[in-house]
């Protein structure tokens, strides 16, 4: 392996990456220089609208704690989207739980089209949410497929530790729980696991089962002792924002992951903040403004030349958030390249500058 | 207001001198920048798939090319594998400079997200630094087509193609330049921006010519080794025909770009335009200027491709950052607006094209009546 990374190190200004993958790919799709890919191996659907993906990783893939995000990258239609999943390692595999959104290109493409066999981009590895040992009790908070990262420590902690552990899990029927047959198998081998179903919109509850939004007299019912919990909540934002607002002063500790709310589009003049992902500077602009102008009237200096549109030098990642093409109107959303000479901010925006 | 514009006088390719050039009144080049804005817009919205699969095709045939190209090379003691592979390796070079590289670097393909195919990042084969190109092409020349003292392309600063130009006894010699500037195009593109018309005029100290030197140098020091030390000393005893055969396919390459080029802004019908023009120029103007500064070559479905769809000048100027494989269906909507604005549509087949080429580098070797540019307008109140 040293012996390798040397050579490697050693040829890597001779190598075309590009060209080196095109090669080796027709021997294995698996094969790349450097690029972490994987092979689905196995695909199983786990409930309603929802597929669990079984991952082979060739060898750049870095290892994935439980509890962390792993990017995932499919081409949907000729352009290259990218999610985030909290996969569960098993041995030398990954597997990613996906539930379809509504309207959501990735999530629909893992659903319906992807195949065992096909090959997958991932990046690297993130996430706060890691397993810690030294702590004596745990509340997981979930909702919907926040449940996924949940899932990952927890196969971790019934392997290992079994301490104290309260799951409530949030859904709007018992057909919308991922994972159920198995968390109640692990549930009744571990018996310091207490599984609490939370239904939103089932009529008949059996027992264990609970019912309503997340709420003190909820929480006082089933952690009595919550103030020894170590809180995780992962959910949407306002779920999250919820049970931080319930458990951050009480519990031993708190840590949230929301997923970000698709944002809504701001009124033309309505102030933005411009976060400059290179430099760290968030600058708030008036959406609706050309950035380029924007970005300078403040002090940065990115590299133009037309300021028409048609050169690319201004163009730079757009990493996170909506922008609006001035040319035609039509807003973007995806990760991916725009031009700050005709684009104006739509939301909040992290650029890669 | 535009139906009773007649349809343009002639579309020959020797339409010299009964071109019209009328210019138009101001609403009238709005509303035209308007149609070719809304015909981008149209075919943005169709742009997907099938453009995805097709540069993925391209890139393919440019490693086929190459390797097969290469490795019969190896073989080239025998002469019809080192004419073949010779061939093989001018094609595939001609393929990555024009319909992939060129095409990438504009920024057609940065929808894709893929870093393959990015804009930004694409480094070609040739000895000039992408990033020199990205300024002096997709900035200058994009931007300031054929305004005299802005766009460098104007005759390189070595060529006088245009009676605008000053004349000086140095262009007695352009005939002879010009044929090395072909040979070695990709030399002198590599140097474009180094200007160096700036240091000998002692505007530039040796230490700042050193200085942007240096990635420049980088690069051509790469391409040098890779081409005439790396693949000759893998064929072992056969160095010399692989060596020979790399000499030549990249020769191929310069004469072909060179022919291409020349023929997207020199015929006898494309125009210069003065500095003050681009002053507050409408987006309207600005698709004007670059219409009539572009002209068109006629020819198969191979030849645009082999062309990097540049023989669509005039599309490619009109819309730079559309996928190129676009073009030959834009060219009917460019066409068919040009007609109903009585814009002249300048196309022809490359030899008609190229021979007005050479007729204008030919003949403004030699003094001309001089023609003003300054107050030249293509837009009347
Ligand atoms: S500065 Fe040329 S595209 Fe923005």
């Amino acid at each position: 392996m040293a012996a390798s990374s040397a050579l490697k190190r050693l040829m890597n200004p001779l190598i075309d990456p590009a060209a080196f993958d095109f090669w080796v790919g027709k021997v294995s799709p698996l094969l790349s220089w450097e690029r972490p890919l994987a092979r689905v191996v196995a695909r199983e659907v786990s409930a309603r609208d929802t597929v669990t993906l079984v991952l082979k990783p060739n060898r750049h893939v870095a290892p994935v704690m439980p509890g962390q995000h792993l990017p995932v990258t499919v081409e949907v239609n000729g352009v290259r989207l990218t999610r985030q999943y909290s996969p569960t390692q098993t041995g030398g595999r990954l597997a990613i739980t996906v539930k379809r959104v509504p309207g959501g290109a990735v999530s629909t493409y893992l659903n319906r089209d992807a195949r065992v066999g096909d090959v997958l981009e991932l990046g690297t590895p993130f996430g706060a949410m890691r397993d810690d040992p030294s702590v004596p009790g745990w509340l997981f908070a979930a909702a919907g497929s926040g449940i996924t990262p949940l899932m990952s420590l927890l196969r971790a902690q019934a392997a290992r530790g079994r301490v104290r552990t309260t799951l409530m899990y949030w859904a709007r029927t018992r057909a919308d729980l991922c994972f159920l047959p198995e968390l109640q198998q692990m549930a009744r081998d571990w018996p310091g696991l207490t599984l609490i179903p939370v239904l939103t919109r089932e009529a008949d509850l059996v027992p264990g089962e609970d019912r309503g939004r997340p709420d003190s007299d909820l929480l006082a019912r089933h952690v009595p002792d919550l103030a020894t919990r170590q809180v995780y909540a992962c959910g949407p934002a306002g779920f999250v924002g919820q049970l931080e607002r319930l458990t951050a002063d009480t519990a031993a500790g708190f840590l949230g992951e929301a997923f970000t709310p698709p944002e809504r589009a701001l009124v033309a003049g309505a102030p933005v903040q411009v976060t400059l992902a290179r430099s760290g500077r968030v600058l708030e602009i008036p959406a609706g403004e050309a950035l380029l102008p924007a970005l300078e009237a403040r002090g940065e200096s990115p590299a133009f030349g037309c300021r028409m549109g048609v050169c690319h030098t201004c163009a730079c990642q757009r990493l996170d958030g909506t922008s609006e093409d001035l040319l035609n109107g039509r807003q973007h959303s995806e990760p991916g390249m725009l031009r700050l000479c005709v684009s104006a901010a739509r939301s909040h925006l992290t650029l890669d500058l | 207001m535009t139906a009773q514009q007649p349809a343009p006088t002639s579309l020959s390719p020797v339409a010299r001198g009964n071109v019209a050039r009328r210019p138009l009144t101001r609403a009238q080049v709005e509303a035209f920048g308007a149609e070719l804005d809304a015909l981008r817009d149209r075919t943005l919205a169709d742009i997907g798939e099938v453009d995805a699969r097709y540069i993925k095709r391209i890139y393919a045939a440019v490693r086929y090319t190459e390797a097969v190209g290469r490795v019969l090379l190896f073989f080239g003691i025998f002469p019809p594998a080192w004419i073949l592979g010779t061939l093989l390796l001018g094609i595939s070079k001609i393929l990555e400079n024009m319909e992939l590289g060129h095409n990438v670097m504009h920024g057609q393909y940065d929808w894709m997200n893929d870093p393959r195919f990015d804009g930004k990042t694409y480094e070609w084969d040739v000895v000039g630094t992408s990033d020199n190109w990205r300024k002096t092409h997709n900035f200058q020349h994009h931007t300031y087509t054929n305004v005299k003292g802005m766009d460098d392309d104007v005759g390189y600063g070595l060529l006088r193609l245009f009676p605008e130009q000053r004349w000086r006894p140095f262009y007695l010699f352009q005939p002879i330049i010009a044929v090395i500037f072909a040979l070695m195009f990709q030399w002198g593109v590599a140097i474009q921006d180094l200007r160096l018309g700036r240091y000998f005029a002692g505007k530039m100290t040796r230490e700042e010519l050193a200085e942007q030197f240096r990635p420049v140098g980088r690069k051509m020091r790469r391409q040098l080794l890779k081409d005439y030390a790396f693949f000759p000393l893998l064929a072992g005893p056969f160095f010399l025909p692989v060596l020979l055969g790399n000499l030549v396919a990249n020769g191929l390459r310069n004469l072909w770009t060179y022919m291409i080029i020349f023929c997207g802004h020199f015929t006898a019908n494309a125009e210069v335009f003065p500095k003050e023009m681009v002053e507050n120029e409408t987006r309207g103007e600005w698709y004007l200027r670059q219409l009539r500064g572009s002209s068109n070559l006629r020819g198969g479905k191979l030849f645009h491709i082999m062309s990097g769809n540049l023989s669509h000048q005039i599309e490619h100027h009109l819309f730079p950052d559309i996928p190129a494989r676009r073009y030959a269906e834009l060219s009917r909507d460019v066409r068919a607006i040009c007609a109903r604005y009585g814009i002249y549509y300048n196309t022809g087949s490359l030899a008609s094209q190229f021979g007005q080429v050479v007729w204008r580098i030919l003949r403004y070797a030699f003094p001309s009546k001089p023609v003003k540019l300054a107050g030249k307008t293509l837009v009347v109140d």
